[in-house]
């Protein structure tokens, strides 16, 4: 009898769930099941930045294969030369009037300022993130996930991967004991070498030196909390003078005296490989790893982070309004989720450059478990030490800040 | 007589098509969205804004007037100085020489190059950390590289007019070769006859015979270098900043208002060199009919 009463009070909750998920489901599709059927037998295109050919490798291999053998899809992976191309191609295709399910791009890889330009046009097919099943490992109540770049998800993307901001460093010319560890320390090693350091100029292509800069409104104003949550002038106001007096009070000592300075992670790689700066930027988990393999950085580069402040975000799978197999990409991007395919795109050997999409404590099946403490164990020595980066982690805030700071930097510190 | 003026109507009618569709389609629909027509967006006000921001704004005026003075400053300079070197080297190489062939292989050789491999061509050579840089400290001349002197990325352009300099001379000297060709040597050696000196007979007589091409050869170059994206790009500062990159920039803005900034910039710098065409045919077609 109470057996019986158990098993019904289930019955009702996982109908309830049931129900629950059905409702979640994305747009024009009844349930899961109906997603699989309508991607059975089709393609999925999609269009993602190209130029690395250990990620194109990846996703033909992780994905491509499961597509095939588990979801009957085939997979068309179209390589950019950037994200933006898709996004222009998404705009002049509403342009032109091409809508319902007559485009032909089905997944953009994509975050932040493109994401928000699709978004701005009403671009986007969804909300459809909380209706993948593997939606559960993802930390949606975690800003750093729900927001991208300070703007709402609002679930018009799924993510794939993270990363975070720290800094590389080359061993054969330093030492990890002497680099910096906060912006005051970072102060003091620049007067100390003068002419070694810069930082990408905050701008249109530059979003990490804006990131770079951001961080030290954290670290002046003595925490990241009170930044959180809707823009706040007054806040602002109150310290952007401060950090453009300690900008300008480095610029002496910075290469070219601060007389310009590197536009995009490309320049900052080539003025650190070639011996003209001593720092460079980085955001992947496993630091100067990837662009090790590149190239890109000598093979002696490696990670190091300051202790607070440093921030981190995701990026993710979106689906144009006029996607031709919008079921076949919702599969996709379901399936990039399963914590086994995420445990193997952290894993340097398979060569994707990237963090964790899920949260990894969300997984509790004993197959992801291990798959995903292999993948932790197993960074390489070029990586920083993981509890010191999960230790500094800060979302990034409101929107509002990135313009603002992009503009104040360029009045106060480049044209001043 | 009808049939003659159908011939000349069918034949015109496919180019002429192209380049009003094309042309003046793409003119038409950028300054559309530069005076903040953009449908995609939901915004179909006709103003004037975006292009008082970019001339006028506290926030844009400064690059713009700045960029704006870069730009002539470039442009000017590395078409004189392309067009003084290509000169002199077709002047040069005319004569029959052994090594002709070779130099004017060489001369031509950069003509099919990309101006993106000629940039990057000079990073490679002329940067702080690259290959004279480190000769130089190599040979002992300076301490560390980093005291090469700033020749690519630097505030006044040297990169890239240097860059034009390299790509452009080799266009002037392949049109000046093609004149100078044709020429002869009848006309200098008629004023020789008549007693003129070296610098009598290059000043009075190649010249003046070279100048038409010269000139129309110089506005392709300006023209060209007042507008193309990729040289400064990569060999300029980011401040003062060229305009084509200036303008770029507002393409590469999340938020799609930039764009009628953008576009107005655009617009702008095909205005600029649309005025200066039409000064440089007006002075031309005064001075034939002074002629």
């Amino acid at each position: 009898m109470k057996f019986k009463i158990k098993f019904i009070t289930l019955a009702i909750i996982s109908l309830f769930f049931s129900k629950l998920v059905s409702a979640e489901t994305a747009p024009g599709f009844g349930s899961w099941d109906d997603v699989l059927k309508a991607a059975d037998g089709g393609q999925v295109n999609v269009y993602m930045w190209g130029g690395s050919d250990a990620i194109n490798g990846f996703v033909d291999d992780f994905y491509g294969v499961p597509l095939k053998e588990k979801y009957n899809i085939t997979l068309n992976r179209v390589p950019l030369a950037g994200t933006v191309d898709a996004v222009n191609q998404v705009l002049s295709e509403k342009e032109a009037g091409v809508t319902g399910d007559n485009g032909n791009i089905d997944l953009i890889w994509i975050n932040g300022e493109n994401f928000w330009t699709l978004k701005q046009a009403q671009l986007l097919y969804g909300p459809f993130a909380a209706g993948l099943p593997n939606s559960k490992f993802v930390a949606w109540d975690n800003p750093a996930v729900n927001l991208d770049f300070g703007r709402p998800v609002d679930g018009m993307e799924s993510p794939w991967s993270s990363a975070q901001f720290h800094f590389m460093y080359d061993s054969a010319r330093n030492n990890y004991d002497d680099m910096p560890r906060s912006y005051a320390e970072l102060s003091d090693w620049i007067a100390a070498n003068p002419g070694r350091f810069t930082y990408i100029r905050p701008g249109k292509g530059g979003f990490v030196g804006t990131r770079f800069v951001k961080q030290i409104f954290f670290e002046l104003s003595g925490g990241q909390e009170q930044w959180v949550g809707p823009f706040n002038q007054e806040l602002y106001d109150k310290w952007a003078p401060k950090v453009w007096e300690l900008l300008n009070s480095w610029e002496k000592n910075l290469w070219r005296s601060g007389e310009t300075y590197p536009k995009d992670n490309a320049e900052m790689h080539s003025l650190f490989a070639n011996g003209e700066v001593d720092l460079d930027f980085t955001q992947s988990p496993r630091g100067a790893g990837p662009t090790n393999t590149a190239g890109t950085t000598p093979p002696t580069s490696r990670a190091f982070a300051f202790y607070d402040n440093m921030i981190g975000d995701f990026n993710y799978w979106a689906i144009p309004y006029n996607a031709p197999n919008k079921a076949a990409a919702l599969v996709y991007a379901n399936l990039v989720l399963e914590p086994e395919l995420q445990a193997a795109q952290v894993q340097p050997a398979n060569g994707f450059c990237c963090g964790w999409g899920i949260s990894t404590a969300k997984v509790t099946d004993a197959a992801g478990k291990a798959a995903i403490n292999d993948a932790q164990n197993n960074l390489g020595d070029a990586a920083e030490d993981q509890n010191i980066l999960a230790k500094a982690l800060v979302s990034d805030i409101a929107a509002e800040y990135q313009d603002l700071i992009e503009a104040d930097w360029e009045a106060n510190v480049l044209l001043k | 007589m009808g049939g003659e003026r159908l011939k000349i109507i069918l034949s015109l009618t496919p180019p002429l098509l192209i380049i009003i569709t094309l042309f003046f389609g793409g003119i038409l629909y950028g300054l559309l969205q530069s005076l903040g027509y953009q449908p995609a967006i939901g915004k179909y006000d006709i103003n004037f804004s975006a292009y008082y921001n970019v001339l006028f704004s506290e926030r844009y005026a400064r690059m713009f007037w700045t960029g704006l003075g870069l730009n002539l400053w470039v442009s000017f300079a590395s078409t004189f100085l392309a067009a003084v070197f290509a000169l002199f080297a077709a002047l040069a190489i005319r004569k029959t020489f052994f090594a002709k062939t070779i130099c004017n292989f060489i001369y031509s050789l950069n003509l099919p190059m990309p101006h993106l491999v000629v940039a990057v061509g000079m990073i490679f050579v002329f940067s702080q950390s690259g290959l004279l840089a480190r000769f130089a400290s190599q040979l002992g001349f300076i301490n560390s590289p980093g005291e090469f002197p700033v020749l690519v990325r630097d505030k006044y352009g040297f990169g890239i007019i240097l860059a034009y300099i390299w790509k452009e001379a080799a266009f002037f000297f392949i049109i000046l070769m093609s004149v100078l060709q044709s020429l002869g040597e009848n006309f200098e050696e008629l004023a020789q006859s008549l007693g003129a000196n070296k610098w009598q007979r290059f000043r009075y007589v190649i010249l003046p015979l070279v100048m038409p091409n010269l000139f129309s050869a110089s506005i392709i170059v300006f023209a060209f270098s007042f507008g193309a994206y990729e040289v400064p790009a990569l060999l300029g500062v980011i401040y003062p900043q060229m305009l084509p990159v200036m303008a770029f920039e507002f393409f590469l803005n999340p938020d799609l208002n930039a764009r009628s900034e953008g576009m107005a910039l655009s617009i702008i710098i095909a205005l600029i060199v649309m005025i200066l065409v039409i000064i440089y045919f007006w002075l031309t077609q005064a001075k034939i009919r002074k002629d």
